[in-house]
């Protein structure tokens, strides 16, 4: 295999990543300071694309200046979903929470196919033509923009959640509910704020992916949710690093390995395409880290 | 001038009642102990004037407002903190980080106030200035115990109520404990302490009351329970 073409789907092994790596510190959060597990979370990433798609068609302006605003709008959903639907049955059992959570993935999915019907929705960005030439490598300007993108909303991410008030009484509830009540803290505002906060980096991800040159539709959401999944019991529950770890390693193996195993049948003759496998190997790799190592990764309570 | 007043307290959780008509007083300045044995009420108590618990009825007054009913963090900004039982300092988190987050209250916030209650705390305990870096977490039970009431004191409350502070510690730790107590009542701060630890708890107290199956059955001063017969036989095996 040419190493050009392992390094661009290395590229597009980060890519990929960044899309798990977003979604997978969204549900951290929220997981870790309500200990709700969001399995709608994939479905916040369709309504962010969908989000990013109307906002572009009616405005026509640059497609990433429009993520932002997709950021926010999901966040006031989330604050509703929030407020609605979570904080009644909080407590109630974890049963209804995973119950209302998997009504909500067909409540989102056919809203979105009522409203915007099932045909897929694309955009076109506008540097869509534009690639940058490294070596030998040429790689679209649109991936590269999500890579820094990315590291960007981490960076931010991490210094709001280390460095201010907010971002410390966030992880003071997710350690300890009620001593961080009795803190001062408004322990039901943090809750809306994670949620909130969530949903707007499953938009960032939704959007991101739109403007790459994905297509949309009302059922887009499930894959990634699932990997995101996989992600977070990869890296270890409530883990930030051990989610950057395990996304990146994730989208890296299943755009890699299939080549691998391609041209490794390919040695004994056999001609096969093991793309179709892609999906296969998130949970063959989960299935490992499981039964080496049960926490994940970097696994442990707290945070 | 009576501080926090307390009357006709009723708590239950789910159909099982806890509390019965429990009324107490604590007047400015004082230090007061509420003693009983394990499943009394005294947690309870304290966590229901906290406002982590609702009271089925009766009342709770703080300087002159009623505070009954509110949420934890309103009666943490109206000047009461509790050093709960058990510690619950935040084990992933600096010991400085554990302070600042105790003075998370508005009224505590602004950094200029917030470097002055640091000075006080690491006053009271020099440690926890030398281990500011160290994780909260990886520290002795006695360290967290100082770390627990050094945050508690970071939102500069009028009223601190410690809940079981010498619970597990070494005979050493306990009398540290309660110089501690001591000097933060000299220094202006009223005290509602619950203890097992009658005697020292007794000896440093003005008032205490002593609560039994969910209700208070006898109210003296500290040293007049010490000797009180009912007291003796019940707390101290005399």
């Amino acid at each position: 295999m040419d190493l050009s073409v392992l390094l661009q789907i290395l590229v597009w092994g980060l890519y990929a990543g960044c899309i798990y790596i977003l979604l997978a510190i969204g549900l951290n959060l929220i997981f870790g300071v309500m200990k709700v597990v969001n399995f709608a979370h994939g479905e916040l990433l369709m309504l962010g694309a969908y989000a990013a798609f109307w906002i572009y068609t009616l405005s026509g302006i640059n497609p990433y200046l429009i993520i932002a605003l997709a950021m926010i709008l999901l966040g006031i959903i989330g604050v509703f979903i929030e407020r609605l639907c979570f904080r009644p049955i909080m407590g109630t059992g974890k049963l209804n929470e995973i119950f209302l959570s998997l009504g909500l993935i067909y409540l989102f999915q056919n809203l979105a196919a009522l409203l915007w019907t099932t045909g897929s929705r694309s955009i076109h960005s506008p540097y869509s033509d534009v690639s940058v030439s490294i070596g030998s490598i040429r790689l679209p300007l649109d991936y590269i923009i999500i890579i820094v993108f990315t590291i960007l909303f981490l960076i931010a991410f991490q210094l709001f959640m280390k460095r201010t008030t907010l971002g410390r009484a966030m992880r003071a509830t997710s350690q300890n509910r009620e001593a961080a009540a009795l803190m001062g803290i408004h322990v039901e505002r943090m809750d809306m704020l994670s949620f909130a906060l969530g949903s707007a980096l499953a938009a960032a991800a939704g959007s991101l992916w739109l403007i790459s040159g994905q297509i949309a539709n009302p059922y887009m959401g499930s894959i990634p949710a699932i990997k995101a999944f996989a992600v977070i019991i990869i890296g270890g529950l409530g883990s930030i690093p051990g989610a950057i770890v395990a996304g990146l390693t994730l989208g890296i193996a299943e755009n890699v390995l299939p080549l691998f195993i391609q041209s490794f049948v390919g040695l004994f003759g056999v001609s096969m395409s093991f793309t179709a496998w892609k999906d296969t190997i998130a949970f063959f790799i989960l299935i490992i880290v499981l039964v080496i190592r049960p926490t994940g990764i970097f696994g442990e309570k707290g945070e | 001038m009576i501080m926090l007043e307390i009357k006709g307290l009723n708590v239950a959780y789910d159909k099982v009642q806890v509390l019965w008509d429990v009324s107490f007083n604590i007047n400015e300045g004082e230090i007061v102990t509420l003693l009983g044995s394990n499943g009394a009420g005294k947690s309870t108590t304290v966590k229901t004037i906290q406002g982590l618990l609702k009271s089925r009825s009766g009342s709770i007054r703080f300087m002159d407002k009623s505070i009954g009913g509110l949420p934890a963090y309103k009666v943490v900004a109206a000047g009461i903190s509790l050093v709960p039982e058990g510690r619950e300092i935040f084990p992933k988190m600096s010991v400085l980080e554990n302070l600042i987050l105790g003075a998370y209250v508005p009224r505590a916030r602004a950094k200029d106030l917030r470097d002055e209650s640091l000075d006080w705390v690491f006053k009271l305990f020099p440690k926890l200035e030398e281990r500011k870096k160290q994780l909260a977490g990886t520290m002795s039970g006695g360290e967290q115990q100082m770390l627990a009431i050094a945050r508690a004191l970071m939102s500069k409350p009028k009223l601190l109520m410690l809940d079981e502070p010498s619970l597990g510690l070494a005979p050493v730790l306990v009398l540290q404990v309660f110089d501690i107590i001591k000097k933060l009542n000299e220094e202006g701060v009223t005290i509602l302490l619950v203890e097992q630890n009658v005697h020292h708890a007794l000896g440093l107290s003005d008032r205490a009351y002593v609560l039994e199956k969910g209700r208070t059955i006898l109210e003296g001063k500290g040293f007049e329970l010490l000797s009180d017969k009912y007291v003796k036989e019940a707390y101290l095996g005399m």
